[in-house]
């Protein structure tokens, strides 16, 4: 049985697998020596001893341990390859800022004083490439095996998007005046064109989908923004929006947007695609049925794919919200400083999930009565 | 008025609009989620407590919520259940491996200006919350899998009973394919959008491919992606064969007490 697998697999299939296998284990053999492409020192860790540990109570009451860390580690790169160096590492049981270092591990280093052999530094960062890599190879693999071609085309349009994404923010960081609205909306529209033509093919569904997301899209963007200018922004809390090197208000309305264009990209093609099955099965179906049961397909989706955007926003701010109520924050302070942007992008994707039923229902229905006319 | 306020209603009404009672109950149900993830942040504050005990019991009541409060309790939502369930310990178990390994508890170093001023030791284990937080991230998405395929192999069944096994274990994961990649794709853009402000920033700041990929945010914000990539991947066959073994068994069952009978 497994022979007669084996000869069902086609040429094609042979030179991809090999094609993946040759990449991974490629990849993984560069990460493991690429210690010569970093100007940083790295260095990996070969004898480790705690020389002291101590109880502390922070002024909160809050409880923990701190360590230190005598570690000996060995040179990897540059003019000192091959030397060890001293480096002391204080490090928390919490580790919110911190860590224990084990033997193996390797980590970035800055070189502080040399004195004859003895070299001493102190520990900048961790080297996690090859950790990063080997998930990312997991991650491919996985969706490979269970998913076969959606798999692979999901991948692809992964990369694809992120490198588009990454483009654009070249061009909006290179030149000032483009607006990022612009360039978010440039972004959108070939997110969408790329993720759906990769979801669903070049078909009429297809392209339904397509003009239900940006429609959509556009209208969720158009109360959102409504809704912020007539408040004037009240209740959200700018000021925990972390890493900013621009106006904020531009980044957090282009974020929202790029956040929820996939839950909307998702209602509008299960409602085309599953609108578009209906009439393949009965050519003579009438408007009215395709109405009654596009908004049943709707009704069972909305709630989950909503969820979904729920659970992917909120709980990124767990962290975060523990450290402020661990640092005796007052609940209501601590909560509306850290949840109110994310509570306002997941109810504004929602939004954008629940305007995209009734529209992809119309545009779907369009599009079948184009078709119909035509035939 | 507050802008939150604003769009929680305007999304109320819509849903209302749109999708009648059951709208009211998909609102209902985002407010109890909320609800859930708030307690387990609530409990996750006693450093004596295992983050990662507290989410999966979370994740049992978000499951009840999800799935038998919108649908009602049957085999379809049972199944859906125990799927969710087992794909989650497995990723659990993964994460904190990773998680471990890579060091990417905690806050990186963009962050400290967040964090300056607050005291750190505060005792609770922030590897395990990390790897809750993943978990909580991707649940809403695994459950979504779970349903549909659960769902779509009973339609797929009570057509065609006569099916082995392995053709239906066959066409729950065909089923899930399809899902697959739009579910994905929800998830990538809703973390995109989240770190939209974090991408511009390595890019005004210059950093170079090296200091991305090595810095603790980053690969902390990969982990996050692929990991809920993984879970959605991860749920199709157990699903399927959840429900496969589950369907072949009761028409067993079925044919036996037939055979008594006559």
């Amino acid at each position: 049985m497994v022979l007669n697998r084996i000869r069902n697999i086609t040429t094609w299939q042979w030179i991809l697998f090999l094609i993946v296998a040759i990449c991974c284990l490629g990849s993984i053999a560069f990460v493991h020596q690429n210690h010569s492409f970093y100007d940083r020192p790295i260095a990996k860790v070969i004898d480790t001893t705690i020389k002291e540990e101590t109880s502390v109570t922070d002024m909160h009451g809050n409880e923990d341990t701190l360590f230190v860390q005598q570690i000996v580690a060995r040179i990897m790169n540059g003019e000192e390859k091959g030397r060890d160096v001293q480096l002391v590492n204080e490090y928390s049981s919490s580790g919110a800022y911190d860590q224990q270092y084990h033997i193996g591990n390797e980590v970035f280093v800055s070189i502080d004083s040399k004195v004859g052999e003895q070299v001493a530094g102190s520990i900048t960062d961790v080297k996690r490439d090859k950790y990063v890599l080997v998930v990312a190879w997991i991650f491919v693999f996985t969706l490979l095996i269970v998913g076969h071609k959606q798999g692979l085309l999901a991948i692809v349009g992964f990369v694809l998007n992120v490198l588009v994404l990454s483009f654009a923010l070249d061009i909006y960081v290179k030149y000032y005046e483009v607006s990022l609205l612009v360039v978010c909306g440039i972004c959108i529209l070939l997110f969408t064109t790329i993720s759906l033509l990769l979801v669903s093919g070049r078909t009429e569904k297809t392209y339904a989908a397509i003009v239900a997301t940006l429609v959509a899209t556009v209208i969720s963007l158009s109360i959102t923004s409504l809704v912020i200018w007539i408040t004037s922004g009240n209740g959200l809390r700018y000021e925990e929006m972390q890493f900013l090197t621009r106006p904020y208000h531009t980044i957090f309305m282009a974020g929202l947007f790029i956040g929820s264009l996939g839950a909307i990209m998702d209602v509008a093609i299960t409602m085309s695609s599953s609108m578009f099955a209906l009439y393949e099965r009965d050519r003579t179906i009438s408007v009215k049925a395709l109405r009654a049961s596009g908004l049943d397909i709707g009704k069972d989706i909305m709630g989950t794919i909503t969820s979904i955007l729920f659970f992917a926003y909120i709980s990124g701010s767990i962290p975060m919200l523990i450290l402020y109520l661990k640092n005796a924050s007052p609940v209501g302070f601590a909560l509306s400083m850290n949840l109110s942007l994310e509570l306002a992008r997941a109810l504004a994707g929602g939004i954008g999930i629940v305007l995209t039923i009734p529209i992809g229902l119309y545009t779907a229905i369009f599009f079948i009565e184009r078709k119909r006319a035509r035939i | 008025m507050n802008v939150l306020v604003w769009l929680a209603v305007i999304l109320l009404v819509l849903m209302i609009w749109v999708g009648g009672k059951s709208g009211a109950r998909s609102f209902v149900s985002l407010f109890f989620n909320f609800g859930v993830v708030f307690f387990t942040m609530f409990f996750m504050l006693d450093a004596n407590a295992n983050p990662i005990l507290i989410t999966f019991i979370a994740c049992i009541v978000i499951g009840c919520i999800s799935l038998f409060y919108i649908n009602e309790v049957n085999s379809k939502t049972v199944l859906a259940f125990i799927a969710t369930m087992i794909t989650i310990s497995l990723l659990l178990f993964f994460i904190v491996l990773v998680s471990q390994n890579l060091m990417i508890q905690g806050f990186g170093e963009e962050e400290e200006e967040a964090i300056a001023g607050l005291s750190l030791y505060i005792g609770v284990d922030f590897v395990k919350i990390g790897a809750s937080v993943i978990i909580m991230s991707t649940i809403g998405a695994i459950m979504d899998v779970a349903i549909s395929i659960a769902t779509t192999m009973h339609e797929v069944f009570k057509h065609t009973p006569g099916l082995s096994k392995k053709e239906l274990f066959k066409s729950g994961v065909s089923i899930g394919r399809d899902i697959l990649g739009t579910d994905t794709n929800t998830l990538f853009f809703a973390f995109f959008g989240g770190y939209l402000a974090l991408l511009i920033w390595f890019k005004d700041l210059h950093y170079s491919i090296g200091d991305i990929v090595n810095s603790k945010i980053f690969s902390s914000e990969m982990i996050l992606i692929l990991c809920a990539g993984l879970g959605i991947a991860l749920v199709i066959p157990i699903a399927s064969w959840i429900n496969a073994y589950y369907l072949v068994r009761a028409r067993e069952k079925l044919n036996r007490v037939q055979k008594e009978e006559r």
